[in-house]
């Protein structure tokens, strides 16, 4: 393919896929992950939002350096080959996992709310086949997918106003009422709720205007920041903090308050225009993993992906107790940390070795 | 687009390998719309379903089971053995206890059962029955529609019933884990085949201690800064007649603390405006110049900043705190706050209240 159709995200484009593929469950739990700080938690958003700006300046620069490459092609150039498609299996394995997680996740949620009475297999094999639909339609597709998300879920924050209503602002005062040790817990639960926008070194080489991408990747992630903060800020008026510990998805239990003439249950709905946010993580990653599996077996293979998504359920449907799945999960999400701080790693490399690959 | 048609015939034609569908179809469940608890001893209780019936060709328009449990859900399963149908509670409305059963301090392990089933809504309300809540259910209310939509209409918010907490799942759950309030739960009584809300109960805790008269109930919502207040009806006279009844327009509280753990004290001031729209009493006809209302005005605050006080007084003695006042003081706290915490500011606590009335008219006529 010559570089200059693979150039096919614009400004729109690369704003909503950062800022889709950062909302997922992460967000509906954001406020019981943080309740270690109670209701000091209203500003550790913030908080994240600097820190994925921080940490999204080496991403975007080491990509600004190999304009036409992915990061599993600057893995392989920084780190020779080999050692380079080592960390390339590493990270599909991981993708494949994590994907697992945030499907499996969502399961969890339906089983629990929308559907008690009825397992999720076949409900699990149809997202997996929308997933592969989707990200047959190549980045462009799941970058409108993404628009077309937001547009659906944006009007979902108008029913955080009975929360509003009813809750009582002065819970989130005193600001600062936490010991380091409870923040630095809290940040390493909660801040796997804003992880996504380090897909941007896989997209990378398909956006259009590449030196204003920080801007624009900034721009999506202060979107889903503010929606995150809007959401904690919510909960902690509307919750006592036992309850913010201890209710589950507590953002679906602020749409449970809510009350219209014509419908009973805002939070089922809430449940269901969720799936589009899910579904637009988990195509992303899809999308980055097959990228990835190209790159290893050196050449492309339109089956890759349904290699992929094979692995996926199996994954899911693993026969192993539940405790064994979510601690591969966590770890999972775990390791994701390690990818955030990995441009850091390559960047030094790419000081280092620069006149030798600029050589080759 | 030969592939996409092949599979999505495919994903048609293979549903009928699926089980044979194991769901219940509408007419067979049985949507309760109202629970009662009462309390027998320790452990086991009596629960009391009222399903709505829609089937014309039944006498009764409710149908209702009693089973004695010690568990929810077991009883459920119990009282599906006498019903024709599969009992769910998707259409909770209301859950009612008896007195006793909230005195024994057994109701939040129940409602917590109720808050954690996700086919529960929050909206469900809470109500305290002051003999027993099955009676309640299977006394007959000729002019009513169905017990039912009686009970839940009743506790719904309503001006004239200002008094009422209105306290529903998530509130009962929210005041009795907020390390600042103590829940408070309207009182329903039948009596004379009305059921009728007349008091409401505190708690302390998990227990019931206290259950206080609606005037008293008033002053709860008024500091909580409701907006909409029923009609207060005063009585001023010290020997002489001198009652009125203002409705009120607008209520606004604001609270100071000094923010001291030690000496507590807050400064509570209540801004209500109204129009009078009673009054009988020796002012009578003098009423209609603007300097016999400020008069009037200066001894409504007077007598209402003198109940207010009465009234934390009394809440300072029972150390309950249904209001929140310590939320003054947790939100300039540092470090980790308790509901011991809690009690100890309310029974050092000094309150300074003033009530500022304005009456912006007085009716038509001048």
């Amino acid at each position: 393919m010559s570089p200059k159709n693979l150039k096919v995200l614009g400004v729109y484009h690369v704003i909503f896929l950062v800022q889709n593929t950062m909302v997922g469950t992460g967000l509906l739990s954001a406020p019981q992950r943080l309740s270690v700080l109670g209701y000091s938690q209203v500003l550790m958003p913030i908080y994240f939002g600097i820190i994925a700006t921080i940490t999204l300046w080496p991403m975007v620069w080491i990509c600004s350096q190999y304009k036409g490459d992915n990061l599993f092609r600057i893995n392989e150039l920084l780190l020779g080959k080999w050692m380079g498609k080592g960390i390339n299996v590493l990270i599909v394995l991981h993708f494949t996992l994590l994907i697992a997680a945030i499907i499996s996740n969502y399961m969890n949620l339906i089983q629990s709310t929308a559907l008690p009475e009825q397992t999720t297999t076949v409900t699990i094999l149809l997202v997996l086949l929308l997933l592969t639909y989707i990200v047959n339609g190549g980045i462009k597709t799941i970058a409108r997918f993404c628009t077309l998300a937001f547009c659906l879920a944006i009007p979902m924050v108008y029913f955080l106003r009975w929360g509003i209503e009813k809750g009582d602002l002065s819970h989130i005062f005193p600001l600062f009422n936490f010991t380091s040790q409870e923040f630095f817990k809290a940040m390493q639960q909660g801040y796997l709720s804003i992880l996504g926008y380090e897909l941007i070194m896989f997209y990378f080489p398909y956006i259009i205007d590449q030196k204003k991408a920080f801007k624009h990747a900034m721009i999506g992630i202060w979107i889903t920041i503010s929606l995150v903060f809007i959401t904690t800020v919510v909960s902690v008026m509307y919750y006592s903090e036992w309850q913010l510990e201890h209710v589950e998805f507590s953002v679906l239990h602020l749409f449970k308050a809510g009350e219209f003439s014509f419908v009973e249950r805002i939070d089922i709905m809430g449940i269901t225009f969720w799936v589009s946010l899910i579904l637009t993580t988990a195509a992303a990653y899809l999308w980055s993993a097959r990228k990835g599996l190209d790159s290893i077996r050196s050449k492309k293979n339109k089956y890759h992906v349904y290699f992929i998504t094979a692995a996926i359920f199996g994954v899911i449907m693993l026969p192993v107790n539940r405790e064994f799945q979510q601690k591969l999960f966590d770890a999972s999400i775990y390791i994701e940390y390690i990818v955030i701080l990995w441009p850091i790693f390559l960047c030094l490399i790419h000081l280092v070795r620069k006149k030798q690959v600029k050589s080759k | 687009m030969k592939k996409s048609i092949i599979l999505f015939v495919l994903t048609i034609l293979l549903t009928g390998c699926s089980d044979k569908e194991l769901k219940v179809p509408l007419e067979d469940i049985g949507m309760v719309s109202t629970l009662s608890f009462d309390y027998i001893d320790e452990e086991m209780m009596k629960l009391t379903v009222a399903i709505p019936q829609f089937s014309p060709e039944a006498k009764e328009n409710t149908q209702l089971f009693s089973v004695t449990t010690d568990m929810i859900s077991k009883g459920i399963v119990e009282i599906e053995m006498q019903s024709d149908k599969k009992i769910v509670l998707n259409q909770l409305r209301v859950v009612l206890f008896n007195e006793e059963f909230a005195k024994h301090g057994r109701m939040r392990k129940l409602i917590r059962h109720l808050y954690r089933d996700s086919s529960v809504g929050n909206k469900v309300l809470i109500a305290i029955v002051k003999e027993n809540g099955e009676e309640v259910l299977k006394a007959d209310y000729p002019d009513k529609p169905n017990v039912n939509l009686y009970i839940n209409d009743l506790l719904q918010p309503s001006i004239n019933t200002a008094f009422n907490p209105n306290t529903n799942i998530h509130d009962f759950i929210y005041t009795q884990t907020s390390t600042v309030h103590d829940s408070i739960v309207p009182i329903v009584d039948k009596k004379n085949g009305i059921i009728k809300i007349e008091e409401v109960a505190v708690f302390k805790g998990k227990e019931m201690i206290e259950s206080i008269p609606h005037d008293e109930a008033l002053i709860i919502q008024a500091l909580q800064g409701r907006k909409n207040l029923a009609p207060l009806a005063l009585d001023l006279g010290d020997g002489e007649e001198d009652k009125l009844v203002l409705d009120l327009i607008s209520n606004k509280v604001k609270m100071k603390s000094n923010k001291n753990m030690e000496a507590p004290k807050l400064s509570i001031t209540l801004k209500m405006e109204g129009t009078l729209v009673d009054y009988v009493g020796y002012r009578g006809g003098e009423l209609e110049s603007l300097e016999k209302i400020t008069k009037l005005e200066e001894d409504i605050d007077k007598h209402t900043s003198k109940q207010v006080e009465e009234f934390l007084d009394k809440l300072k003695e029972l150390e309950v705190d249904p209001i929140g006042l310590a939320e003054e003081f947790r939100k300039h706290y540092h470090g980790k706050w308790d509901k011991e915490k809690t009690n100890d500011i309310i029974s050092k606590l000094q309150v300074d209240v003033k009530v500022e009335t304005s009456i912006i008219s007085t009716g038509n006529l001048k």
